[in-house]
């Protein structure tokens, strides 16, 4: 059906209509492809303004002069401490990666292999977390949190990942059943415990899907913003969404070209893994919808 | 993906029903089950604490308020809720939060239309840079939403370069309509690459002979799209359509960042933060609000469920 390009019995005229269609949708990608990339460009444009130039009343596309120090003043303001925010977000990010990771992993293996009574129900159970939404958890968590001395504390948003994240332990189960009994079996006629297999011989065959499923736990995290607008109030405490948030020029005109460099800054380390990953993020992403 | 069926694939054998398991069972096996269960411990005791119990407490505040004579909480009834919707003074904006919430979906259908659109001129235009396209337009997916925000709202500002490349004169933050019509706008722009991602791979699914029979008996291109894409993509519109209602009722960032509280894009998220964390003193008329707000999610997924394989085409 789409070879209508290069199918070779056409006539010359019926040619040129076909090369004229290949031109036009060219043309329509590229316009939606601009519009995708303009708030990109629009925010490492407004990040090089001073406020005065950002909040003019008269547009102008290009800065009237480049000025950096609305980067410099995020390292140097104790207000707006983006250093520190960004070691704030790599501790949430490391401690619940890891333990969290470990924790799913080691649940869908025992889902997946082993003689788990009842494996329904706990499956359905787990499941049936993913349809509360955040907002009819949040107060009393908030409370708890409030009562054991953790609020403006990364505990709130640490804590609840070192339990394990249920879309992980689902799709693990799914490939690790994929596995063949006969590998555990080997290892368990050699002596191995259930958690020595585990270690030893589940973990490294599953090693790919743990990282593709990780990076995306881990863009979450990073692009995360209710749970830590909530609960930190202090500028060195909190991590980048949180500290991009609270310079919102929505409510302070002024903060306009810093806060668009913190935006900058704070996306880099997504683009780069979005890069670098790219072809599996486009691939999982088209496998998620086709399996629906 | 159901969860039965997640189930079933295991490649176990399903123990017959009518042969009663009478089997004695081994310490060896004893002892697996046992260890199978300690390494579902950790999940399953997050979930009691961060869902299950969670869950209970804002069922349970949802029925109390504060008595500021007192100073302690005490049994309200349905107060709250009745309050939500009929008191001027304690909740002006629930209505409000509740129309903004689903007038704002409208990006879910348009990010859609988007996205299909976009699949079809990569299929039809035999696209060489097609994975290039893919990458890009994906980009806001990965990119954080505070960011974005910030950056959408520099743009739609009166004297911003929305209105200046297109030689408009709208004030689109301030108003009513137009604040939602700016958030309509971002947001469909934003989410058409996954749609455009899972609709191509939906696309590529379709069995090529579908197209060649139909070639045969003279169907053009446009009676192929209609009678034998769409219907076979059907089940990619039924995901996207779901999983991006229930995201948008849970919207937040939107109202929080863009709109900075502009009352013309509070959401129900927006309104219980107001009420509960904000303001601090409102938690049993928040609690109430979250409590609708689960049941409308839920409802939406249950239909997800149940409806899935009825409504869509499956093979």
């Amino acid at each position: 059906m789409m070879s209508v390009i290069h199918d070779t019995t056409l006539s010359p005229v019926k040619k040129v209509g076909r090369i004229f269609l290949r031109v036009l949708i060219y043309a329509l990608l590229v316009l939606g492809a601009a519009l995708i990339v303009f708030p990109f460009v629009w925010m490492v444009l407004g990040s090089f303004k001073t406020p005065l130039d950002a909040n003019s009343a008269e547009f102008r596309f290009l800065p009237v002069e480049w000025v950096t120090n609305n980067y410099t003043d995020l390292f140097t303001n104790t207000n707006f401490p983006i250093i520190k925010a960004f070691f704030n977000t790599v501790i949430v990010e490391v401690s619940v990666i890891v333990v969290g990771t470990f924790v799913s992993a080691l649940a869908a293996f025992s889902f997946a292999k082993l003689k788990l009574q009842h494996k329904t129900f706990w499956l359905l159970f787990l499941m049936s977390g993913m349809m509360v939404p955040y907002a009819a958890l949040m107060l009393p968590q908030f409370r708890a949190f409030q009562s054991m001395n953790m609020f403006d504390t990364l505990w709130p948003l640490i804590l609840p990942g070192f339990f394990g994240n249920v879309s992980m332990i689902f799709f693990l189960v799914q490939y690790m059943r994929g596995i063949p009994n006969a590998i555990l079996e080997a290892a368990r006629i050699d002596g191995a415990g259930h958690f020595t297999s585990f270690v030893c011989v589940m973990f490294p065959l599953v090693k790919t899907a743990i990282a593709a499923q990780v990076i995306f736990w881990f863009i979450g995290i990073w692009n995360d913003y209710f749970a830590p607008s909530i609960y930190l109030i202090t500028p060195d405490r909190m991590t980048l969404q949180a500290l991009l948030g609270s310079l919102n020029p929505a409510q302070n005109r002024q903060y306009l070209p810093m806060a668009l460099a913190g935006a900058v800054l704070s996306s880099i380390p997504m683009f780069v893994i979005y890069l670098s990953c790219q072809k599996f993020f486009i691939e999982s992403l088209a496998i998620s919808g086709v399996k629906g | 993906m159901y969860p039965d069926e997640l189930v079933r694939t295991a490649g176990e054998e399903l123990p017959s029903p009518r042969v009663p398991k009478k089997k004695k069972v081994s310490v060896q096996e004893r002892k697996e089950h046992l260890i199978a269960f300690l390494f579902i411990l950790p999940p399953i005791v997050g979930f009691l604490i961060f869902t299950a119990l969670s869950v209970v407490f804002t069922f349970v505040y949802s029925f109390q308020g504060y008595n500021s004579l007192s100073g302690i909480s005490e049994n309200v009834g349905f107060a709250n809720y009745i309050d939500l919707f009929t008191h001027v003074t304690r909740a002006p904006l629930f209505g409000k939060a509740i129309v903004n919430t689903i007038v704002l979906l409208l990006s879910v259908p348009f990010s859609m239309i988007l996205g299909l659109i976009l699949a079809g001129l990569l299929r039809l235009g035999e696209i060489k840079g097609s994975k290039f396209f893919q990458v890009l337009y994906y980009v806001p997916a990965v990119s954080s939403a505070v960011a974005l925000n910030i950056v959408w709202n520099y743009i739609f500002r009166s004297n911003g370069v929305f209105n200046t490349l297109l030689g408009l004169d709208v004030i689109w933050l301030d108003g009513d309509v137009t604040i939602k019509v700016a958030i309509i706008f971002k947001n469909s722009l934003n989410a058409m690459g996954g749609a455009m991602i899972l609709y191509l791979a939906g696309m590529l699914n379709v069995p090529k002979d579908l197209y060649e029979a139909s070639s045969l008996d003279g169907a053009g291109k446009v009676r192929q799209f209609f009678s034998i894409t769409l219907p076979l993509i059907s089940p990619v519109t039924f995901y996207l359509l779901i999983t991006g209602v229930i995201g948008g009722l849970q919207s937040y960032a939107d109202a929080q960042v863009f709109a900075a509280g502009n009352t013309g894009a509070t959401t129900i998220v927006y309104f219980i933060w107001q009420q509960g964390i904000q303001g601090n003193n409102n938690q049993g008329l928040a609690s109430a609000a979250s409590v609708l707000l689960a049941v409308l999610i839920m409802i939406v997924t249950l239909i997800q469920f149940k409806f899935s394989n009825k409504w869509v085409y499956e093979e």
